[in-house]
């Protein structure tokens, strides 16, 4: 099988082709990037071979792509693999607006292709196995979910990742949609409601977009959660950032946090403690599936429609944040 | 100085704990519940009084820890005879009663010091005079949580009604709201939910607030009567522009204690338990004894009571409502 990727903007893209050269049959046969130095530079790296455009990408006829360009540039990249009946993995969130994450699952839809939302945090054991434990009816019903998913100021990455059109905002849309996605699946259940609040307190005279961020969202069954998406670890954390949940139930509550499994390591070399992981690879797993459901030829365990909801959420949040009273989620369907 | 206490339930045995550590002698308890001040009074030699008012004439400062919708005419009584107050949070159950409490204590020219004894406990002390140094810059967005089981009470127990104590939005998290606004500042508006508002029968109550401060920080406040006895967690992270001040109870507990307990052996109340060589009830009073002695100001004024009790009231209101609130400038 062979599988492209479209971009580099986003770095994750490097962890990718790792995650593909380890699924056994898989062939990385080909990457495209509109920065050609960057992208052969990517290329060379890992002896894929270069395409100077998309659309030779694309020609090579892959089997499936995996689209990691800037937020706002999702939608062309998705069409052009959709004219050609190539399935798609989108890099989250799936869109910087709600109509071009519509126009993203519609042309998907229509060209019969499968689409999968990059949601690594599905593939998350423990996160999986408090979904387990969820639906085997050991923990009760759920109540109210208190969510964290906190991170440094990701220009060290990226510096479009502060960058108001490419990336659609700042926190908000940054590290919403991971909780948003992982309380619909436990939940079973759509977000109704969302209040926001943000501001601009950390690098405030380096970037545009919102760092701090704390909302409150409320599902269709009554259950009403937290998600704190702010930009607040300083850059000499132990470690970029983190998602925490807390899940609070008639039982009592549980308390997951995707990236706990670490070392500490203090070496000469930071001056300071340093979290090294040691847990499952949920990019592995991630990747795995996507590859597993184009073999079958099935949906994948994360839809773009998954995206979607997300996304949906997101610019409700913007909107409360505007007005500063909570406000509907205008789902599409 | 001679104080007299009115309440004689675990706040009251407290406070009469901190009392005995300094210069000023009990010389009276009240409890509504016959025969349950006995034992404290003999504790400390001293007398136990059948109501507040026949305790006046006998003493220079009244200590109120009794249930929170008797503070307001406790205090109104106290300030009357021209005695100082020490009064348990919340300082009263609206507003509109702090106001009061704080204006008769005024006139009468007594002092009203407010028992928010978080600020008192040397953890959130010491974040909190890390951030007036300036270490982690301005505070931009802070996280404060307080979680433990439902205090068990007995049927028809003034705790139980929701309109006397105001729930966990007031009794619980007017800890953490009055520490957010003592670091961040006035509170501009608040957005809440409680568990027990959609689900009135739960077994569990959980509350989240996002509080806005006026100076533009915002704050995350969470309050668990979730978890199982003898729980009690709490979590503070204050990030700054300049950097970001984290403390887990859990992760700082200085001991672990995997000795076998027999599951009946918990205690009513949820309480935080880190050893000291002096107990944060006990700081908190010494400090109330040197202002009282006219020696220093505290750490809370009357005012910051208020304050909080109307970020409690706010954090209702949404709850019920299902709107934010915004706080009317207190003048």
């Amino acid at each position: 099988m062979k599988i492209g990727i479209m971009s580099f903007a986003h770095h994750h893209a490097k962890s990718y082709i790792a995650n593909l050269r380890a699924i056994p049959g898989v062939e990385l046969c080909s990457v495209a990037d509109e920065d050609p130095v960057r992208g052969q530079r990517f290329a060379q790296a890992y002896g894929a071979s270069f395409y100077q455009t998309y659309e030779a990408l694309i020609e090579s006829k892959p089997d499936g792509v995996i689209i990691c360009s800037e937020n706002s540039k999702h939608l062309p990249l998705v069409e052009m693999a959709a004219a050609s009946k190539i399935n798609v993995l989108c890099e989250k969130p799936i869109a910087t607006t709600v109509a071009d994450a519509k126009a993203i699952v519609d042309v998907c839809a229509r060209a019969g292709i499968l689409l999968m939302t990059a949601f690594p945090m599905r593939f998350s054991a423990p996160l999986m196995e408090v979904k387990a434990r969820l639906d085997a009816g050991e923990l009760g019903q759920v109540f109210c979910f208190n969510g964290t998913n906190q991170g440094e100021l990701p220009t060290k990455h990226r510096a479009w990742f502060v960058d108001p059109v490419l990336a659609g905002g700042g926190a908000i849309m940054d590290h919403t949609v991971h909780l948003v996605d992982i309380m619909r699946w436990y939940l079973g259940s759509e977000a109704v409601e969302v209040y926001a609040q943000t501001n601009k307190i950390f690098h405030a005279n380096e970037v545009e977009v919102e760092t701090g961020g704390l909302e409150m969202i409320t599902f269709q069954n009554g259950v009403f959660a937290s998600i704190d998406a702010s930009w607040s670890r300083p850059p000499y954390w132990p470690s970029w950032g983190g998602l925490t949940l807390e899940m609070v139930t008639e039982r009592g509550a549980v308390i997951v946090d995707g990236f706990k499994q670490n070392i500490t390591v203090y070496s000469h070399t930071n001056q300071r403690p340093v979290w090294q992981y040691w847990g499952s690879d949920m990019n592995q797993a991630m990747i795995s599936e996507f590859v597993s459901a184009i073999r079958d030829g099935r949906e994948p365990s994360v839809t773009g429609v998954d995206g979607l909801r997300a996304v949906e959420v997101v610019a409700a949040a913007y909107d409360s944040a505007r007005v500063g009273q909570p406000v509907q989620v205008q789902r599409l369907n | 100085m001679k104080i007299g206490i009115v309440g004689a339930g675990f706040m009251g045995t407290t406070h009469a704990a901190g009392w005995a550590e300094t210069e000023a002698e009990i010389i009276g308890i009240v409890d509504e519940i016959a025969g349950k001040a006995m034992p404290l009074a003999k504790q400390y030699n001293a007398r136990v009084y059948p109501n507040l008012e026949s305790m006046l004439p006998d003493v220079d400062v009244v200590d109120i820890c009794t249930p929170t919708p008797q503070h307001h005419e406790m205090t109104l009584q106290a300030a009357a005879a021209g005695k100082h107050v020490v009064c348990e949070k919340p300082l009263g159950r609206t507003t509109a009663q702090a106001r009061e409490m704080i204006e008769a204590c005024r006139k009468a020219g007594v002092k009203l010091l407010v028992a928010h004894v978080v600020r008192f406990f040397t953890e959130y002390a010491l974040a909190k005079s890390s951030v007036v140094r300036g270490e982690i810059g301005k505070p931009g967005v802070i996280r404060l949580s307080r979680g433990s089981f439902r205090p068990k009470k007995p049927a028809g127990n003034w705790f139980l009604d929701e309109s006397k104590s105001g729930g966990i939005l007031m009794d619980l998290m007017i800890h953490d709201f009055d520490y957010a606004r003592w670091v961040a500042g006035d509170v501009e508006s608040v957005f809440a939910k409680k568990v027990t508002t959609a689900n009135p029968n739960a077994p569990v109550d959980y509350g989240l607030a996002i509080l806005k401060h006026r100076g533009g920080a915002i704050s995350h406040i969470t309050g668990s009567w979730a978890y199982p006895p003898p729980t009690f967690r709490t979590h503070l992270e204050i990030a700054g522009d300049g950097g970001l001040i984290e403390f887990d109870s859990a992760d700082t507990a200085p001991i672990l204690n995997l000795i076998a307990r027999p599951s009946s052996d918990s205690p009513d109340v949820g309480l935080p338990s880190s050893p000291l060589s002096e107990s944060p009830y006990t700081t908190q009073i010494k400090e109330f004894y040197s202002v009282l002695l006219g020696e220093k100001q505290a750490r809370i004024t009357a005012e910051d009571g208020m304050a909080a009790v109307q970020i409690s009231e706010a954090a209702i209101q949404s709850a019920a409502t299902g709107k934010a609130v915004v706080l009317e400038v207190l003048s």
